[in-house]
């Protein structure tokens, strides 16, 4: 009985184990970063594995929020709204701004002019 | 995919990878190809805040390598301490693995003792283990030998008893 919970246990570690996320390329980015000089081999996996479960959780909670859920698809706002809604998702504001209609766009580049002008 | 290589920072994680994550997260879910872009790079900028974030700690612990802890601890500033937890696990099971794995070779590799004479000694166990065997099996013949013998000499008196029994009668009769 115990001998089958091992076999178990052994099958379930290789396959959380089998990280999808190339660590190497984990480990390229990590370097790309300014001043990141060595890693630990341990800390290079706990981040590798934390990403996987970042886009996971991204995903599953960008498509709870979204509006999304009727048409049963995912779209890029769903993306973005999640960034804004959620604190520990804003750090992606940046790389993620909302879409918003060209003529919108520039609506608001002339009211910024006519402010500059204004002055 | 990076096809512009030798900027760091068209590195992101393979295209594929990510696919396969949505479909296994979100399954029978349509997502947008842009969104998919999106997760890529969002992915990037994660693996950056980490690092940062790890690194500085790291920075201020003296140390010159991140490790583990360095990362956890970033995981729990950051807000994704909610990670930590499942993390560790699976850390800890590929150790644990990694472990006996190593202790099992080890513990062969450490008797220090060289193959050939593994070799002999096994040769010697075996014949050791031969004669023993064909002793026993001597002794047990020897045993079924012996009490086949008792078995005859006890039917023999057997019979014979029976017949001087029988003898007697007669005797007696003619006495009498």
């Amino acid at each position: 009985m115990s001998e089958k919970n091992m076999e178990e246990k052994v099958e379930q570690a290789t396959n959380s184990k089998n990280i999808s996320l190339p660590m190497s390329r984990v480990r390229l980015i990590m370097k790309s970063s300014p001043d990141v000089s060595c890693i630990n081999q341990d800390a290079l996996f706990l981040t590798t594995k934390a990403t996987e479960l970042f886009v996971q959780h991204l995903a599953l909670s960008s498509f709870k929020n979204g509006s999304g859920k009727e048409t049963n698809t995912l779209s890029y706002s769903d993306l973005a709204n999640a960034a804004e809604e959620t604190e520990t998702f804003q750090f992606l504001t940046d790389i993620l701004p909302k879409k918003i209609l060209a003529r919108d766009y520039l609506k608001s580049l002339e009211e910024m002019e006519k402010d500059d002008d204004k002055l | 995919m990076a096809s512009s290589s030798g900027n760091d920072d068209d590195l992101t994680i393979p295209r594929a990878a990510i696919n396969k994550m949505i479909k296994e997260t979100l399954p029978n879910v349509r997502v947008a190809n842009d969104a998919r872009e999106l997760v890529v790079n969002c992915c990037t900028e994660f693996i950056h805040l980490v690092s940062s974030e790890a690194n500085e700690i790291c920075n201020k612990s003296e140390k010159k390598t991140i490790s583990p802890e360095h990362v956890i601890n970033a995981l729990e500033s950051l807000g994704f301490g909610s990670y930590i937890a499942e993390v560790k696990d699976v850390l800890q099971e590929c150790k644990t693995v990694a472990l006996k794995r190593r202790k099992a070779s080890s513990r062969l590799e450490n008797l220090g003792i060289p193959e050939e004479e593994l070799l002999r000694q096994q040769q010697e166990l075996f014949a050791k283990a031969r004669q023993q065997q064909a002793e026993l099996a001597q002794q047990e013949w020897l045993q079924m030998q012996q009490a086949a013998q008792q078995a005859q000499l006890a039917a023999a008196s057997a019979s014979s008893a029976q017949q001087a029994g029988s003898s007697q009668d007669e005797d007696e009769e003619d006495d009498m």
